[in-house]
């Protein structure tokens, strides 16, 4: 409820713009057909929720961000433990990394696309990709600022290298770990939907695009906001699942 | 703030702490670590010219090379670069100064900051990609649409950060200030701004990553020039080599970038303590 007290000033601002919206489209401020009242598109956006029509490209785009941002999370945290833990493993890998992770990942949707072909793996392959490396670094990072009295204590009690892991290196890495984590969620938002506009014809990327191409203007505005309500959404489900997995850093 | 720090650190000083534990396995294991790149680039190269891998799009590593090289030379790739770099850093800069103007107006102004905070958390997240086909209505395919949606990208860290960096600013400052009887445009310029550059700077710097990034985008989805159209046209056109030396090329460029970034902040705000964090 609190929340709500302070929200109505930004929500009065929303209406503000809707406004604004609707009257310079209504007098022809702007080109009504280049940019669609908000008369037109809510009840469209409506139409396409209550007909059930954007679940399946929202069920394909937020199948594969979920299913590549996992994969990229999990081989992230491993080899970034692993990497943190022991610095032999650090040196053999930091050369490669170094020189892979400042190619821009949005540049190897066109190399990926000749070996994996249209959609599906390729779309996977570059989220993971994109994904992998702020968690990586992070990983490492979170990893090496462990204390080292908390893990010198486990190894006195007996602890094996790998109960170590597990019980202190892990939790004591993973305010970083989630942050980078936090990072990597909204560059691979970024990637699936601009791999659906290029290697894909599924998904609200390629919506948007075709859409715009075929002149469904209206329509495209729609799934714009549809996506723009699964963004600000990610963001606070990543908030809470924050908060729940280390409630001692209380922002 | 910390997700600027975290995000954009690299590997470097760590390795060197780490290398005086062991000396010599710690020397074996580096040499490994390059030994592994050199590699695989002689398995790319031995399976291009062995025919291992039969493909049209897997020209050998050297045949990558001698593809930058000639793109230098003859101009074609050195030009694509440059005209990308030079959208880039216009979207860059207008958007730093929309950012940091909208930024200091929102955390000074309490008024706006209660009108507009959750709008602009609301709007944040939207991947960039989706914006470009509805400015491309408005904006055509060409220059003006890239710039627009860099410095768009670019906009929302900077303004963040800028808030934050208000918002941390110590109270005793403002209020010796207030004690000195300072002008408002006064406290902006000798004590709110100064003190917030640091974080304003971290904005600067993920942004500038950003800009890169959303520049190449850009291209891709409305090509008509530079890099990110190049590297679409080679690959349809069945290019490899000159695709992949694209590729290269922007890897080095955006290890460029950050060094340059990271040195031009040491020099105006190295005397930051928090730099260290």
């Amino acid at each position: 409820m609190r929340k709500l007290g302070r929200a109505w000033p930004s929500l009065v601002t929303c209406l503000v713009i809707v406004a604004i919206w609707q009257v310079a489209s209504d007098r022809e401020v702007v080109n009504p057909a280049l940019l669609p009242p908000p008369s037109r598109v809510f009840p469209l956006l409506w139409e396409m929720i209550a007909s059930g029509a954007v679940l399946a490209p929202l069920a394909h785009t937020l199948g594969y961000l979920a299913a590549g941002y996992a994969l990229g999370c999990a081989v992230g945290i491993s080899l970034g433990v692993l990497m943190g833990v022991n610095h032999h493993v650090f040196n053999i890998f930091e050369p490669l990394v170094e020189l892979i992770r400042p190619i821009p990942k949005p540049a190897l949707i066109p190399p990926l696309f000749l070996f994996l072909g249209i959609g599906t793996t390729t779309k996977l392959t570059v989220i993971a990709l994109a994904t992998f490396f702020p968690v990586l670094l992070n990983t490492i990072q979170g990893v090496r600022g462990v204390e080292p009295v908390a893990v010198n204590t486990a190894r006195t009690l007996g602890h094996s290298t790998i109960a170590t892991i597990v019980k202190v290196v892990l939790p004591g890495a993973l305010p970083l770990i989630l942050v980078g984590m936090r990072v990597a969620l909204g560059l691979a938002l970024i990637l699936v939907i601009l791999a659906e506009m290029l290697v894909d014809a599924k998904g609200l990327g390629y919506q948007i695009i075709d859409l715009q191409r075929s002149f469904g203007i209206t329509e495209m505005f729609a799934w714009i906001m549809i996506l723009a309500v699964i963004g600000v959404l990610l963001n606070a489900a990543f908030e809470w699942f924050e908060r729940l997995a280390v409630p001692w850093r209380a922002k | 703030m910390s997700e600027a720090a975290q995000h954009s650190a690299t590997l470097g000083p760590a390795a060197a702490a780490s290398a005086s534990r062991g000396m010599r396995p710690a020397m074996i294991s580096k040499v490994a670590g390059w030994l592994l790149v050199l590699a695989l680039l002689v398995a790319w190269e031995a399976s291009a010219r062995l025919g291992l891998v039969k493909s049209q799009s897997w020209p050998p590593f050297t045949g990558v090379l001698r593809a930058v090289w000639d793109g230098m030379l003859t101009g074609e790739l050195l030009g694509v670069l440059l005209s990308t770099m030079l959208r880039m850093l216009k979207g860059f800069l207008i958007g730093s100064a929309i950012g940091v103007v909208l930024g200091l107006l929102i955390a000074t102004v309490p008024l706006l900051r209660r009108f507009l905070s959750i709008v602009i958390e609301a709007v944040r997240p939207l991947p960039i990609p989706a914006i470009v086909p509805p400015l491309i209505l408005f904006l055509g395919i060409d220059d003006g649409l890239k710039v627009t949606v860099v410095a768009l990208a670019v906009t929302f860290p900077v303004l963040i950060n800028t808030i934050g960096g208000v918002d941390n600013i110590d109270g005793t400052l403002l209020q010796t200030a207030r004690t000195f009887r300072k002008t408002r445009l006064e406290t902006m310029t000798s004590i709110i701004l100064p003190s917030a550059l640091p974080t304003i700077l971290a904005g600067m710097r993920i942004s500038l990553g950003l800009a890169f990034v959303t520049t190449i985008v850009a291209e891709m989805i409305a090509g008509s020039a530079g890099v990110g159209y190049f590297i679409m046209v080679t690959q349809y056109g069945m290019r490899p080599d000159q695709m992949y030396a694209a590729v290269i090329c922007l890897a080095a460029l955006g290890y460029g970038l950050n060094w340059a970034f990271v040195s031009i902040e040491r020099r105006l705000v190295g005397w930051d303590q928090r730099q260290d964090d």
